[in-house]
């Protein structure tokens, strides 16, 4: 598979007045075409920053340290402000957490769709119209000739949310990035926009960074997962390998740590203690003080990512090429 | 519904909590509406066992959290009763009357940053409630008491003279739960407590939680939207929709064989990792405002078995098998078990 | 199980660094600190004492800056047109400036955190009658509030009376404008904090209502209202100087900065530029510097202010 997104060994930093902090610390992956890439991890993981970074939408003063990300090939991290607008809309879409946010209240549905879509496409207004009109139907929106004169207010969270998505896919982008798109509606609605990105992605044939750390979410939209933690990738697999059979002990605690509904009334695994602070990482593996098999190399030596099975996982144990017992998840 | 046999904690009867939304003057003349109610509890009655949880479940506009401030006492219901420790604390007035259940019923909330007051430190915070109730009066005896209660919850006796900023948000879930068991209360309503929380950390909070029930014999009112934690911790459950109860009942019951229509199809639509991908039904339309419920059984518009009777008439909570449901199509037997042919899988 | 992060010390706090870091803030702390001083100790400080117009030699008077004075005084700012030593006269007004300054502020603030707790806190018929009456205090300008509470004062007492009450009176009448800034500021972040679970936790675990508004609301709204009392006490400054030169302020025995250069501006052509310029820069300089503190803090505290 051609590989439409690459991460290479990016590097986020924040400077503050305390020092600089590694937000991101050489992260590198693939997307590919069409594919949808789950990203989860826990708060300040870095995962937003990532796919921020990926937009070219850092909030200063964080910023791009080091590292190469680029789109079929062509370098997009450096690219100017004006190059990097166009791009923005036409090439990647995004979708934010919080719908009442992500859309300017001033501006009624359809200007918000025929401003996206006259800023990239060559088109008359009224084609512009027609296309956002399109748009409006295809994600599910009742009467979408009246609501393209609704303002956002006017609409509930689950239809703003699907407004988000048809803005997101209005131009045809290559690339979506979808930050936490579902995790400020209600379990009804999440299951609708859910079921709506995946078909939008299968019929426009575009790729997905869904990042987010409700693991259901993923479990049910994602091919591949990749897993963050305190700004490192620790594991990037296939769903149903990270799932059931992950290899990185981070990755096992967390799968075992999630309550279901099918496992009750079991004490539910926990990890000691927290994700470390930026200003507190610790030397060599950053989840070496709460892993539970960790030995004295994982002290000093950060893992890189290595094959261990299906996935990629960055630890010192699991890789294939370690000589001690593989750790495997008890499902 | 009753937890037989059982000592009952708290028993609620015919809850139910009404807001005026004030209509401007101009519009009221203009559109001749009278002013707009909002039905956030209808008729709500349930009762908790001691030593038991039991969680209410919805989504946002159901009226669980209305319930759980009613109960905690800081919303006045507009009609019907809580019956705790043998007394209706809805009829309670005055300070000095409620003051010794406050004493026995504590809260836990949902937003770890906004539960603790940033000017405090942590043992001025903990020890709230003691020097509330005048539990305790020497200085000393009140440190020892909070230094056991961080102990007591995970955390360390140098954490006291920390202040809030310093902790992390599971951390302050700990403390919250330490000032919550200061009074040694008998009955905690915890609303959305690790809603705001990282999952491994969600997973360290509900074990405390649970640890803390077994050895101090707490009772659980708990409010969640997320099924899997609700199946984690709760005995019973109750699920709601715009302001009433549809379904209640252990917990097996609820989720292995859930009856009514929206029950069914929310657990269907929970996504789950232990669910194949592709096996969630997604739910047609959305929960409709509370300020203007549908007639009859507000579910019926987005209901696959709704009839005529479903349109006009308001079902009553009764006995069908282990559960309690409000439900026409049930009580006339009309619904399948398992109704994937009524499922919609268009998005409307 | 927790992190051992010990205790932060004040030192190490973001406001420190950033006043270290921030010369305008150090100089302007420290010349307001110097005035501080100054005027607090005013009957130390002072070469000449110049309340007691027995001292004052007539003879002395509209003597140029560095002169000498008859009896052999060294007068280093020079005199006014009773014969006053400018140099202790400004430091006996910068006194009274502070005095009235620090004064009216304390009143406004005590008045508008009070009205503002209570009409945040209750809302209702309190908070609408409060800040109806903010509304009308607020449209009539500072002086011309003073102004009419002073001449409504004058026509009730006799003049003696009128004297001995005048800096009281003075201090009410600058307040009266000022207390609706406090009320406003604090009455939002009232509304705002009074939704936070742990003003609810403290309801739920039976804390008296009092008690909630004192000890919990409170401390958490004296952050903006610092800030605006210090932009304030600039303000207040200005209008006592402001009131005293239009005459309507301090009486004229007792020596203020504004009177000083009200008194000066008659003899501004005859060129004894002194008596109206030293205590205008003065002025400035108090002013200026005390408003510079509160920009500062200002800035400093406000990312502070918001919670993460």
């Amino acid at each position: 598979m051609t590989s439409l997104l690459s991460v290479e060994h990016l590097r986020v930093e924040i400077p503050t007045r305390r020092g600089t902090l590694l937000a991101v610390d050489d992260l590198s992956f693939d997307v590919a075409e069409g594919e949808v890439l789950g990203m989860v991890g826990e708060t300040g993981a870095g995962k937003s920053l990532t796919g921020n970074a990926i937009i070219g939408l850092l909030d200063p003063p964080a910023r791009i340290a080091a590292g190469r990300i680029g789109l079929r090939g062509r370098r997009i991290d450096d690219l100017p402000a004006e190059a990097m607008r166009h791009l923005r809309g036409k090439e990647i879409g995004a979708v934010f957490q919080d719908p009442l946010t992500s859309l300017n209240p001033l501006l009624t549905v359809g200007r918000h769709l025929t401003q996206t879509i006259l800023t990239h496409l060559d088109m008359s207004p009224s084609q512009a119209r027609a296309r956002a009109l399109k748009m409006l139907t295809e994600v599910g929106i009742p009467a979408a000739r009246e609501r393209l004169d609704s303002y956002p207010h006017q609409l509930s969270g689950g239809m703003r949310q699907r407004v988000v998505l048809a803005l997101a896919f209005a131009c045809d982008p290559t690339l979506v990035v979808a930050d936490e798109p579902t995790t400020a509606l209600d379990v009804s609605v999440q299951a609708q926009v859910i079921e709506l990105l995946k078909r939008m992605c299968r019929e426009h044939g575009t790729a997905v960074l869904l990042i987010t750390h409700d693991m259901g979410v993923i479990a049910d939209t994602a091919d591949r997962i990749a897993v963050m933690y305190a700004g490192r990738l620790v594991e990037i697999g296939p769903t149903r390998s990270v799932l059931n059979a992950a290899s990185h002990p981070y990755t096992q605690g967390l799968m075992a740590s999630i309550p279901s509904m099918r496992r009750r009334g079991v004490a539910l695994a926990q990890i000691e203690g927290s994700m470390p602070r930026l200003d507190a990482m610790p030397a060599g593996c950053a989840f070496h003080p709460r892993c539970p098999v960790k030995v004295e190399r994982c002290t000093r030596e950060r893992p890189d990512l290595a094959p261990a099975g299906a996935s990629d996982v960055a630890c010192w144990l699991s890789s294939t090429t370690a000589t001690e017992d593989q750790v495997r998840h008890g499902g | 519904m009753a937890a037989e046999g059982h000592d009952v904690v708290l028993r609620v009867e015919r809850l139910t909590k009404r807001y005026a939304l004030d209509v401007p003057l101009l519009a009221r003349i203009v559109s001749r509406e009278r002013h707009r109610v909002v039905h956030a509890v209808e008729d709500v009655s349930f009762e908790i066992a001691r030593g038991t949880t039991f969680a209410l479940i919805g989504e946002s506009g159901c009226g669980k959290s209305t319930i759980a401030r009613c109960i905690a006492g800081i919303l006045p219901p507009t009609s019907g009763s809580i019956h705790f420790m043998g007394a209706d604390v809805a009829r309670l007035r005055g300070r000095s009357a409620a003051l010794p259940y406050r004493r026995n019923l504590q809260m836990i909330f949902q937003d770890p940053y906004a539960s603790l007051n940033p000017r405090w430190s942590v043992a001025r915070i903990i020890a709230e409630p003691i020097v509330t109730h005048r539990l305790l009066t020497s200085n000393a005896a009140i440190e020892s008491r909070v230094i056991d209660l961080l102990r007591l919850v995970g955390l360390s006796a140098t954490d006291r003279r920390k202040y809030p900023h310093q902790f992390s948000g599971g951390q302050r879930q700990r403390i919250s739960i330490a000032r919550a068991l200061a009074s040694e209360p008998a009955f905690l309503v915890c609303d959305e407590p690790t809603s705001a929380l990282d999952v491994s950390v969600q997973a360290q909070i509900l074990n405390l939680m649970r640890r803390l029930q077994r050895s101090l014999g707490l009772t659980y009112l708990l409010i969640s939207h997320n099924f899997a934690v609700v199946a984690h911790m709760a005995d019973r459950i109750g699920v709601m929709y715009l302001g009433r109860i549809v379904e209640s009942g252990d917990t097996a019951s609820v989720l292995d064989a859930p009856q009514h229509p929206y029950t069914r199809m929310l657990v269907a639509a929970v996504p789950d990792i232990d669910k194949p991908a592709g096996a969630r039904q997604p739910l047609k339309g959305e929960v409709p405002s509370p300020l203007a419920p549908p007639p009859g059984c507000a579910f019926h518009p987005r209901c696959a078995f709704a009839n005529e009777r479903c349109r006009r008439e308001l079902p009553a909570l009764v006995r069908s098998g282990d559960a309690y449901v409000a439900c026409h199509a049930i009580q006339e037997r009309r619904a399948e078990r398992r109704p994937e042919a009524g499922v919609d899988r268009s998005l409307v | 199980m927790s992190e051992e992060v010990a205790a932060p010390r004040w030192r190490d706090s973001d406001l420190v660094h950033d006043f270290v870091h921030s010369p305008v803030a150090i100089v302007s702390v420290a010349v307001t600190l110097i005035l501080l001083v100054v005027g607090a100790g005013a009957s130390f400080v002072a070469p000449y004492d110049v309340i007691n117009p027995a001292v004052a030699n007539v003879i002395d008077a509209r003597l140029p800056p560095g002169a000498e004075g008859l009896a052999g005084q060294h007068y280093w700012l020079g005199t006014d047109p009773q014969g006053r030593d400018m140099l202790s006269a400004i430091i006996f007004g910068l006194r009274m400036s502070l005095l009235v300054g620090l004064s009216s502020v304390a009143l406004a603030a005590v008045v508008g955190i009070a009205l503002g707790l209570v009409s945040g806190y209750f809302g209702g018929l309190a908070d609408a009658v409060i800040m109806r009456i903010a509304d009308v205090q607020l449209s009539f300008p500072a002086i011309l509030i003073a102004l009419m509470i002073d001449g409504i004062t004058r026509t009730l007492m006799n003049r003696d009376l009128h004297e001995r009450l005048a800096i009281p009176v003075l201090i009410f009448a600058i307040s009266a404008s000022f207390w609706v800034q406090y009320a406003r500021v604090v009455r939002g972040i009232v509304l705002v904090e009074r939704g936070k679970e742990y003003v609810l936790a403290a309801k739920v675990t039976g804390v008296a209502t009092p008690r909630i508004i004192a000890s919990h609301l409170l401390p958490n709204a004296l952050g903006p209202v610092l800030v605006i009392a210090t932009i304030n006490l600039a303000l207040a400054i200005l209008t006592e100087s402001t009131l005293s030169f239009l005459g309507v302020g301090v009486p004229p025995t007792q020596p203020s900065l504004g009177s000083l250069i009200r008194i000066g501006n008659e003899f501004l052509f005859s060129g004894n530029w002194w008596i109206s310029m030293i205590p205008a820069a003065v002025l400035v300089l108090l002013s200026l510097a005390v408003n510079l503190v509160g920009d500062w803090l200002r800035d400093a505290l406000n990312p502070k202010l918001s919670t993460a």
